[in-house]
């Protein structure tokens, strides 16, 4: 029995019409949960311990020089305010802003030297957000969207979710794999919710289903069309998405933060970055399979060192920590993969635009986390040369991480996919696994 | 280091020459080859008219050649073509290996010099073999970036010649009159076809020679042509695409297309005489495309309203349209739509979108929030209204003066105060000019005003030029610098005036403040208070700061105290992008620059809002993406959009035509359905490709479909309430949440892509389920409310009507077993309680069910949770006795008018009535069907 008769796998609609997985309420035909063990059983699809993913994006392109890539005997032009310090892996130093995360050092490993040529906002979140150097005759899809096409998901809980937002949209995969945003941030000891996720009072979950039936008995024109198209795709599978979601209290249970004890949030610091922490970590707890988060502010051309150490350290400090031990006492950590990565690097050199100075854009040479499944922690993997400016040996490239970062969830990363025209790509082009992650 | 000042006429002339490239190339792609090798022989007998210098791989194949290679010519292009200057290597910013190159070539001076540069060692004309640009390309382990060529090839000898013969940079820069691609046009029938180009350049001084191996190639769909380095193309799928072909500044690009084929026969829509169509079927047939027949009336005032009014039409309006058999009636309603307005109010607001109306950026400008914001759109919305020239439009906002002829400071302060009211936005609106375009936070530095104004009126993105060549578009950096230059001294900041305003705007702040002195956020505050009480504030001026006026100055004086002398001043001077002439930068260049975009040879103003116009009725624009022309990205149908640009042009640039020009053709008119031929063309207008409505149209279209008929007619007519009209209150940092949702634009990111038109999980959760979908449903003043009433039904908030049973006692009885349990529910604890639930809702819907049987009404659950005591006795619940199935029909056909604009079937209708006759009452009932109506794709999208 063959799951995927095309390339590009079982199409996600068909998926929920087969069965919806979970909630026996939801009452729309077909198969299920067993169709889908029967091929698991058959070895159609690869079982792995990794089920999840939170993929944290540094928006801006945060100083490897002055967080994870410290070069303290480098000349003052180039070596910045900041002193490294010991973490808890003997060897391993990383900022002396990162206090909490040097705590838990054993849990990721640092990847140093990572290099690419792309020095522009936006073609750099493109390339670390998929894993591929942009092209300008289609858009590779981002990690979470690959995901969201490759696994299944129970129906009342979003496979995608994006805190606020998505740094990249599912490009060829299209937009039915596209990111549930939540908007907003969740804030420290308030509640949180995403608007629209829970049933009004007075609505009971028969009365929608009722609802639901008459609407799809009126919702049948276009049906001809909607194989073709990518649009009504969309339409369906949001509806029924969005109908499963309402009728079933486990969203939104899933995004209300209050519900954690007060000494499990502290953890995560006050700020908003860690509470979206807390709450990516509440999700994919709940099945959600995909948390993409973002932590902005990192293009620091300018007053960098003050930036640095007042504002962006402490929250990623925070929340990157909180999250890793959160997901360890949760006993979540080995089966959530974690990534966390800015678009580029900075300048080694400090520039002096500013009485303070500040670095630019720098894609040769950066650096990258990985934590959670299969992942090794406690390691550095690569290495810059004396002055952080190019890698040392060989470079570790965006495309190598991304196929590890997709080994570890259990994805093929030379998986084969058609894209809308139905030309083939390879999920990862250039990428090859590095294997001392997992060593 | 930039090619020096001395050289500008020529750059500049090269810029415009490349231009006539790009429409040479598009110019002999028209007569149409019939297939490639006969092109490949008639262009081929075209350049046997001059004589063409073989290949440099011939000529260079011997190292003892003594022809000298030329560094712009050969050179550069031959280290661009072994990929020395790509981002990734030489050409990034930070160099390669202590080298580095301009990327993408164009910058000849800086890569002599770093050629040159001793330090870097790449050239030395004393020991030419030790020569890095040799020794390190024929060396993959000396280098990193591999091996790029071998010892004695040509690529090798020709860098080794050049080195010999000293190395030397052209003294100023060649132009290239034309590069000729050959064939002009290819036409494949298989996939399995392959075809070499040849690349042939034309230059001034008279050299013309194949230059094939120095270009670079790209395809811009490899599906269906892909292309190699050498310029060897292969078929691909069917349909359409280009390969480009870029050397010196010339990008050329070549059509390449592959015939749909179809076995079985399709029945080909009746033929149409409209110029637009005619254009069309002309690509059609190339294609091999049939496309679809026109769409049916309902679906024609659906689509023409939402389109061109960007407002769902009035059941009314469509119940007329169906049953007129007037033969014209569809021109007659585009005609109605133009002057409704909709019109005026929809396209004020995408005109908005596209020249950057962001209340964010504009915060603080006038002293009133959200004042400039409304304003600007206003301004706009009179003129479309009054069908102002698109030209003078743009000008109103290109040339804008703060204040009007012969208005002084003070009246122009007091009528602006009066202005920012709301409520007087007309006084506004009948001023001349618009300068908030220039006041924006975000268009202030002269490189951002370059962006943002060829983004808005000229459709392209030069700020790849900003840092290097353009890679798709002939722009250096030069070019780009000297576009920016032209608007360095436009002074727009909210607190500037003119030196004459000074003293007066000094008097009016100080009656503000009594003359105390303050810091500025208390200044501010105190001057939006005064505004606000309608006191006349201070505003600010346009000015222009002619930066060579204190020299002239200096000058006269200078030459009254010493006779005879005789300096000059240099004028600063600017370059319209691709112009020849430079504009000097003393007075105002913004008239100048309008001057230029009305010129009929403009190859940008009027295509761009063609472009854009077009792209709103068909979800896809001639060009694509609409704001990003480049010689890379061709039309896809070019004398399309010529025809229709130079028709606009030749009516007076009259909006009204272009709109009417492109919805009365057939292309507009054709129907969702497909056929074999024209099931996968998305880029032909073959058919009718359903889009997601805006996000405006959105937010409107629901309110339009659920409101009463009293309340909806009045939101048309009045345009009040709705969002396409601006008139929906946002704060700057509350926006609307439908609006958000749906992917309204922000304004701020000078793309066309700030407005998305994506669904999401998100919409179809909000339009399932958020709480303003059930208010409106639910309101007083709602359609179901309307409905109720005139079927004489309760409406959906009033539902009590209790009159006593005989089978009350048994009725009784369930109520109070209900009321235990929901009391027994509510002492469990929290996760017993989620677990509990279904059941406890199964017990009630049965319970419910049960007692509506005999016509009992049952309290919501809500309320039985909130204090199930509250529940006193059973009630009968009148109305659900009584139905009038008749006018039950009609509301419904009026609810599917309303929302779809077209009547139900038979099915439809009895899916709807059998709901309604299972419902609780009338009221839920019809407030599911309109539900369920507001929530199916087919009132989402086009069609």
């Amino acid at each position: 029995m063959r799951l995927h008769k095309t390339c590009d796998g079982v199409r996600r609609r068909d998926v929920i019409r087969m069965g919806l997985l979970g909630t026996g309420a939801v009452g729309i035909g077909g198969l299920s949960l067993p169709n889908w063990l029967q091929m698991a059983e058959a070895g159609e699809i690869n079982p792995t311990r990794v089920k999840r993913a939170i993929f944290i994006e540094l928006v801006g392109g945060p100083s490897h020089m002055d967080t994870f890539d410290l070069k303290p005997d480098a000349p003052d032009a180039v070596r910045g305010a900041f002193r490294p310090i010991d973490t808890n892996v003997p060897g391993v130093q990383i900022s002396e802003h990162l206090p909490r995360l040097a705590g838990v050092a054993d849990k990721f490993a640092i990847l140093r030297g990572v290099s690419h040529t792309l020095a522009a906002h936006q073609l750099g979140r493109e390339y670390v957000n998929s894993g591929s150097r942009p092209i300008p005759a289609l858009q590779f899809p981002s990690f979470g969207s690959v995901v969201s096409a490759e696994r299944e998901c129970d129906v009342n809980i979003p496979p995608h979710v994006a805190i606020p937002r998505a740094g990249h949209g599912p490009g060829f995969l299209g937009l039915e794999n596209a990111a549930l945003e939540t908007k907003a941030a969740p804030q420290f000891g308030r509640p949180f919710s995403v608007r629209g996720i829970s049933l009004p009072g007075d609505l009971t979950v028969d009365e929608v289903s009722r609802r639901q039936e008459l609407l799809k008995g009126l919702d049948r024109r276009f049906a001809e069309l909607e194989s073709n198209d990518q649009l009504l795709q969309g339409l369906s599978r949001f509806g029924e998405q969005a109908y499963a979601m309402i009728t079933s209290p486990r969203a939104r249970k899933a995004f209300d933060i209050s519900k954690e004890p007060e000494s499990f949030r502290k953890q995560f610091g006050e700020e908003a970055f860690g509470q979206s922490c807390l709450l990516s970590l509440r999700l994919v707890e709940s099945g959600v399979n995909f948390v993409s988060l973002q932590l902005g502010g990192w293009d620091t051309h300018q007053d960098n060192f003050t930036k640095l150490k007042t504002d962006l350290l402490p929250k990623l400090d925070y929340g990157l920590s909180g999250l890793l031990n959160g997901l360890e006492q949760r006993g979540l950590l080995e089966s959530t993969a974690v990534m966390v990565t800015g678009e580029f690097g900075r300048t080694p050199k400090i520039n002096t635009r500013s009485e303070e100075g500040g670095r630019d854009h720098y894609p040769r040479c950066m650096f990258m986390l990985m934590a959670g499944g299969d992942v090794r922690g406690g390691q550095v993997i690569g290495e810059s040369d004396d002055t952080a400016s190019a890698p040392r040996h060989d470079a570790i490239t965006p495309d190598d991480v991304a196929a590890s970062f997709y080994h570890n969830l259990g994805i093929d990363p030379t998986k084969e996919f058609n894209s809308d025209t139905g030309r083939p790509i390879t999920l990862v082009r250039n990428g090859t696994v590095i294997d001392r992650l997992f060593a | 280091m930039r090619p020096a000042q001395s050289n500008t006429p020529q750059w500049i002339a090269l810029a415009s020459i490349c231009f006539a490239v790009m429409i040479a190339g598009m110019a002999s792609a028209e007569p149409g080859p019939a297939n490639s090798r006969e092109s490949a022989k008639r262009s081929g007998d075209q350049s046997q008219l001059a004589s063409v210098s073989e290949s440099m791989s011939v000529r260079f194949s011997d190292a003892e050649t003594k022809e000298v290679p030329d560094f712009q010519k050969h050179v550069m292009p031959l280290l661009g073509r072994l990929g020395c200057n790509g981002r990734s290597c030489h050409g990034s910013f930070q160099g390669r290996g202590g080298f580095q190159l301009s990327l993408f070539g164009y910058d000849f001076k800086a890569d002599h010099a770093a050629l040159l540069d001793e330090n870097s060692g790449r050239v030395d004309v004393d020991d030419i073999t030790e020569s890095l640009i040799l020794a390190k390309p024929i060396d993959a382990d000396m280098h990193e970036g591999g091996k790029r060529l071998d010892e004695g090839s040509w690529q090798f000898n020709t860098l080794y010649r050049w080195i010999e013969s000293g190395a030397v940079a052209n003294a100023s820069i060649q132009t290239l009159d034309r590069l000729e691609i050959q064939p002009a046009e290819i036409q494949f029938d298989t996939d399995e076809e392959e075809l070499q180009l040849t690349a042939i350049a034309h230059w001034a001084d008279g050299t013309v020679e194949d230059v094939t191996e120095l270009c670079r190639f790209s395809s811009n769909d490899d599906a269906v042509a892909a292309i190699n380095e050498n310029g060897l193309v292969h078929s691909g799928l069917s349909g359409d695409t280009h390969v480009v072909v870029s050397y010196d500044r010339a990008v050329v690009p070549i059509a390449v297309t592959r015939r749909v084929q179809v076995e079985s026969s399709i029945d080909v829509p009746p033929r149409s005489e409209h110029p637009v169509d005619q254009l069309i079927a002309i690509k059609h047939a190339k294609l091999g495309i049939i496309p679809s027949p026109l769409c049916n009336d309902s679906e024609f005032i659906r689509r023409a309203s939402l389109d061109i009014t960007g407002t769902l039409p009035a059941a009314e309006e469509v119940r007329r349209f169906l049953v007129s058999d007037d033969p014209n009636k569809r021109n007659q309603l585009i005609e109605d739509l133009l002057d409704a307005p909709g019109y005026a109010a929809w396209w004020a607001t995408r005109i908005s979108d596209w020249t950057g109306n962001s209340d964010a950026q504009l915060n603080n400008v006038y002293p009133m929030r959200g004042a400039a914001s409304r304003l600007w759109y206003e301004w706009l919305r009179v003129r479309l209204d009054d069908n102002v020239p698109y030209d003078e439009i743009v000008e109103g906002i290109v040339n804008a003066q703060s204040r009007q002829e012969g208005e002084d400071y003070r009246e122009y302060c007091k009528e602006m105060t009066q202005a920012c009211m709301p409520g007087n936005e007309e006084i506004f609106a009948a001023r001349d000019g618009m300068p908030l375009f220039w006041a924006r936070r975000n268009f202030q530095k002269p490189e951002e005003r370059a962006i943002g104004f060829a983004y808005a009126f000229l459709g392209i993105r030069i700020e790849c030029a900003q840092c290097h060549k353009h890679p798709f578009d002939q722009w250096s950096k030069d070019d780009f610098d000297q576009f920016a230059k032209i608007f360095q001294n436009i002074n727009a900041r909210a607190n500037a005036v003119s030196k004459d305003s000074n003293q007066i705007r000094k008097e009016l702040l100080e009656s503000i403040t009594d003359g105390k002195k303050l810091n500025n956020g208390e200044l501010r505050k105190l001057v939006y208070r005064a505004a606000q009480n309608g006191q006349v504030v201070p505003f600010p001026e346009l000015t222009y700061v002619d930066q060579t006026a204190s020299a002239r100055q200096r000058l006269a004086k200078q030459k009254k105290s010493k006779k005879g002398m005789t300096a000059t001043i240099k004028v600063p001077e600017g370059f319209v992008l691709g112009q020849a002439e430079p504009v000097k930068l003393d007075k105002d260049p913004r008239s100048e620059l309008m001057r230029w975009m009305r010129d009929a040879d403009n190859p940008y103003f009027a295509p761009a809002i063609v472009n854009r116009v077009w792209s709103n009725y068909f979800g896809v624009g001639i060009i694509n993406p609409t704001d990003d022309m480049n010689l890379a990205n061709p039309a896809s149908n070019q004398p399309l959009l010529e025809y229709l640009s130079t028709g606009f042009r030749d009516s007076g640039f009259d909006l009204r035509w272009l709109h009417r020009e492109i919805v009365t053709s057939h292309a507009y008119q054709r129907s969702t359905l497909t056929n074999a031929s024209n099931a996968r063309d998305r880029l032909n207008f073959s058919r009718h490709v359903p889009r997601r409505l805006p996000a405006e149209v959105i937010h409107d279209a629901v309110l339009l479909a659920t409101q009463s008929t009293v309340q909806s007619q009045k939101m048309r007519s009045t345009m009040s309430d709705m969002a396409i009209a601006a008139d929906i209150n946002q704060g700057r940092n509350q926006r609307n949440f439908a609006l958000q949702v749906f992917g309204q634009s922000e304004r701020e990111s000078n793309c066309d892509c700030d407005r998305s038109d994506s669904p999401s999980l998100l919409q179809s959760i909000y339009l399932r389920n958020d709480i303003e979908m059930y208010q409106q449903l639910a309101s007083k003043n709602g359609w179901v409310a309307q409905a109720c009433a005139s079927l004489g039904e309760a409406g959906p908030a009033a539902k009590d009507n209790p009159i006593k049973d005989q089978i009350a006692r048994k009725a009784d009885q369930a109520r109070l077993q209900t009321i235990a349990r929901v009391k027994r529910y509510l002492a469990l604890n929290e996760n017993r309680r989620e677990s509990q639930r279904p059941s406890l809702e199964k017990n009630y819907v049965d319970l419910k069910k049960r007692l509506k049987q005999f016509g009992f009404e049952t309290p919501s659950l809500r309320e039985l949770l909130a204090d199930p005591d509250s529940w006193q006795s059973v009630s009968r619940d009148e109305a659900a006795t009584r139905r009038v199935s008749d006018s039950l029909e009609s509301v419904i056909e009026d609810a599917y008018l309303r929302a779809l604009s077209r009547t139900p079937d038979q099915e439809e209708l009895a899916i709807a009535m059998q709901y309604i006759n299972d419902s609780e009452s009338v009221a839920d009932g019809l407030s599911s069907v309109m539900w369920a109506l507001v929530n199916t794709k087919e009132f989402i999208i086009t069609h």
